[in-house]
């Protein structure tokens, strides 16, 4: 890996949103709604208090496991590609700069909590009276107001109360939570759409910004499958099936099997079940392993994907389950499909970093971390634009690594009065 | 009286031949905000989630699921037969009048029909058109097959979820048709806007599989910078304890999630202080890492005995305890009784709760739309609201071909005896 000096962040000029400004004041709730609007080619910059930053600078895991401001892997992985500028809001000095900034932004981020953000001088009210364009997206646990919109919440609250954590999970057991913080993935990509779509908004209306209100509770009920509709309209409660599927209340197969070297994922017990049966269960006659499958007795209850009783369906999930155990998943997945079968392979995180489909399509990218004097592998396009391509940006910014660029844009700011700014904690 | 606000959306039209749950989510976001969005289905080949259930009366049929409807508000709906000889050229003369192509087929299906990109371009320079296949345009997987449920394995949602040393399970959910449609409609309006400004359209070849890696928080960047492979650990955390599911005894389960000190400090002051919890081994966030299995011990010992059922008294008189009383909890008093002291703490609130939740309510987060054939139903609305220009969920999902009349005759522009020729021919089949 060439050690070239790079600017920080890459210029991104090319990006469908190059020319506009974002100021990211948020917490978990929404940095990667930042970072991927940084991608797409806007100037965001990460407004950070002084002196020690932003509290999510330590959240873990961290860089060899030592804690440290700017060895956080979520602060790199959630703010790669942004400035960062510090400014302290607590004191008036510093809320009067941050307007001298907003009154240049398009959008501004923020995560304080509900009737709070008066007092940082980043309510709506305050922020249109500068720059009525301004899109002002709010983003909290619960929304603006509300019952609970002063309850806390982690992400094993959110994914609880918003019903995704009850599907999720088994009987044995009882509910469980995805270990990667699914409500922060939903919040962020949910609030990035509302984000957009004000800016749209404003180019149609003459110019005007609004306020967007953006619900971390909504956005993981809104990953309900069709848990809702099947609530609507059956009265069931759909819970936890394990390694089956929640299908509408009724028992599906096993979808989930154990193979030679690790899991797959076979829907239908491989599609042993269902119109495209045939396929499969011929798969398992050429090697002798169908457990009797193949009659045409079974292949027609099969094909019709009618309900099976308990016996049944034991016998498919250990015909099933016997012929996986003895291969491996790479191999089990590419002869269901080219027997036209939707199987996947149950990817660790390191499995996914080696897939070859990713490796096709050019997906990683090397980010250089000079400061460290390494470079690490992280993840690509998540979509591919033909106009205007996506682009990493480059690592996630130190504390206050862009304050004598951020500040210096704004006219009359000399060096002297930033350094005056930061003698007073403002900066 | 001053001009009223345009919708976001209003005016852009969207051909969307998107199927099952990705797509139609996509553009469910441009509908319910103001553009005119138009499924194109067929009934010789019907949309997958128009055959799945739950049906309304548990009565199997193409225009009464409410899986399909959920993700279809605000839409209509045309039918066409894209292998009748004619259907191509139909679907090309609906391209003509829209702003945007939305599909997920799997790659070149649409090149079949003379409907790719390139294709299109031709007829509408400004076209702005996304394909969300599960893996992409290219690439060895680029012709697999699949649905949400088996990605999300490919994605590491599997791995990531269930207890530790037992097998990885599902999220219970297609979870990444559940996912990606955000980080769809992130680049299909960037797109836009950049459209809007400029006149340029564009293609944007989206896979399902490469956004969702972008849900794994810090998994990716764990493995290769740090070599840890991130695994499925229940209800804990990696970085915070107590983190927890407990049984209380309505029957319902009740989470805490400790992260700050102040959250700590909060659940000792919910809990009374009893002593264990002021030992020193608990003093500091890393050490209740270590003890957490105390912690999780001593917080089921005392949910159980702080909770009741429903049908219980608030309050019990303590056995030998001289009248003395002792106030019980059902699982959502827990709840706000624990949040009364700042303890991120929550129901797991089952599809039934959700109907019934406050302030789900007070966001007016479900809509009830009256549908043809399915009568009111609930409907999700996004996540955001817009001060200026809220979205509106106009109407109930499209019947197949409900709107066929309008858009062959007003925005294709067929004649009458052009409409009923191809009508009787199967055209619209």
């Amino acid at each position: 890996m060439p050690d070239e000096p790079t600017a920080s962040p890459l210029p991104h000029p090319s990006g469908p949103l190059a020319g506009y400004r974002v100021l990211d004041l948020a917490d978990e709730k929404g940095q990667l709604c930042g970072r991927l609007l940084a991608e797409l080619g806007a100037d965001v910059v990460k407004v950070e208090p002084p002196r020690d930053g932003d509290p999510t600078r330590l959240r873990g895991p961290f860089y060899r496991g030592e804690e440290g401001a700017e060895r956080s892997l979520f602060w790199w992985a959630m703010n790669a590609g942004k400035r960062s500028i510090t400014c302290q809001l607590k004191l008036e000095g510093g809320r009067a700069l941050f307007h001298r900034l907003a009154a240049t932004a398009d959008i501004v981020l923020e995560t304080s909590p509900p009737g709070q953000a008066a007092a940082f001088g980043l309510d709506y009210a305050t922020l249109e009276a500068l720059n009525p364009g301004v899109v002002l997206v709010s983003i909290t646990n619960w929304g603006q107001t509300g019952p609970y919109k002063d309850y806390q919440a982690t992400d094993i609250v959110a994914v609880a109360m918003g019903g995704h954590m009850y599907l999720n999970g088994d009987a044995q057991h009882g509910p469980v939570r995805t270990l990667a913080p699914q409500s922060f993935a939903q919040v962020n990509s949910q609030a990035a759409v509302g984000a957009l779509t004000a800016l749209y908004a404003r180019g149609v209306n003459d110019g005007l910004g609004q306020h967007v209100d953006v619900s971390m509770q909504e956005a993981v009920a809104n990953a309900m499958d069709n848990a809702q509709a099947t609530w609507d309209i059956r009265r069931i409660n759909l819970s936890g099936p394990g390694v089956r599927r929640n299908n509408t209340g009724y028992t599906t197969l096993k979808y989930l099997y154990q193979c030679a070297d690790g899991w797959v994922a076979a829907l239908n017990a491989g599609g042993v079940q269902g119109p495209a049966s045939t396929a499969i269960i011929d798969w398992l006659a050429e090697t002798g392993e169908d457990g009797g499958l193949a009659t045409p007795v079974w292949r027609e209850k099969l094909a019709l994907a009618g309900a099976l009783d308990d016996d049944e369906r034991e016998h498919v999930e250990r015909v099933v389950g016997a012929f996986c155990a003895t291969r491996g998943k790479a191999d089990l997945v590419e002869e269901a499909q080219r027997r036209q079968s939707g199987w996947a392979p149950v990817f660790t995180p390191r499995e996914i970093v080696e897939s070859k489909q990713l490796a096709a399509r050019d997906y990683w990218i090397w980010v250089r971390h000079e400061d460290l004097g390494e470079s690490f592998i992280y993840p690509g396009a998540p979509w591919k634009l033909s106009e205007t391509p996506w682009k990493q940006r480059g690592r996630a910014p130190h504390i206050g690594e862009h304050n004598e660029q951020v500040y210096g844009e704004l006219p009359g700011l000399d060096a002297a009065e930033l350094r005056r700014l930061r003698m007073r904690m403002v900066v | 009286m001053p001009e009223p606000l345009k919708k976001p959306f209003a005016g852009l039209r969207v051909a969307d031949f998107a199927w099952v749950g990705v797509g139609p989510s996509v553009s469910k976001y441009l509908a319910d905000n103001g553009a005119e969005v138009i499924r194109v289905e067929s009934s010789t080949y019907p949309e997958s989630l128009r055959r799945v259930g739950p049906f309304v009366d548990d009565v199997p049929g193409i225009d009464r699921s409410g899986y399909y409807a959920n993700f279809n508000s605000s839409k209509l709906g045309m039918s066409v037969n894209l292998k009748h000889q004619r259907g191509p050229e139909l679907a090309k003369r609906l391209v003509a009048e829209c702003d945007v192509v939305t599909e997920s087929f799997t790659p070149g299906t649409m090149a079949r029909f003379g409907l790719d990109y390139e294709s299109l371009r031709a007829i509408r320079p400004d076209l702005v058109m996304i394909s969300m296949p599960l893996y992409g345009q290219t690439g060895p997987w680029a012709p697999y097959m699949g649905f949400g449920h088996v990605l999300q394995g490919a994605a590491g949602f599997n791995h990531l979820t269930g207890w530790p040393g037992e097998p990885p399970i599902g999220t219970g959910t297609a979870y990444t048709d559940f996912l990606v449609p955000h980080f769809a409609a992130i680049a299909l309006i960037a797109a836009l806007d950049y459209r809007r400004r400029t006149g340029i359209g564009q293609y944007i070849d989206f896979s399902q599989f490469e956004a969702a890696v972008h849900g794994l928080g810090t998994a990716i960047l764990d493995w290769t910078a740090n070599g840890h492979v991130q695994t499925r650990m229940g209800n804990r955390d990696n970085e915070a304890a107590p983190h927890g599911c407990y049984k209380c005894k309505d029957g319902k389960w009740l989470v805490i999630g400790c992260e700050t000190e102040q959250h700590w400090a909060a659940l000792k002051a919910a809990l009374g202080r009893p002593e264990w919890c002021d030992l020193e081994r608990m003093r500091r966030r890393w050490q209740r890492f270590e003890e957490q299995r105390e912690i999780d011990r001593h917080l089921t010992f005392w949910i159980e005995d702080v909770t009741r059922r429903a049908e219980d008294p608030e309050e019990i008189v303590v056995e030998g305890g001289e009248g003395l009383r002792m106030r019980k909890y059902t699982s959502f008093e827990l709840m706000r009784h624990l949040q009364s002291f700042g303890v991120p703490a929550g129901v797991v609130q089952s599809p039934e709760d959700m109907h019934a939740d406050p302030q789900l309510k007070h966001r007016g987060h479900y809509w009830r739309l009256n549908h043809t054939v399915m009568g009111e139903r609930t409907y999700d609305g996004p996540a955001f609201r817009l001060s200026k220009t809220p979205s509106e969920l106009t109407k109930a999902a499209p019947c197949l071909g409900e709107d066929n009349e309008y858009v062959y005759r007003d925005v294709i522009g067929l004649s009458e005896d052009e409409f009923v020729e191809l009508l009787a021919d199967g055209a619209f089949e």
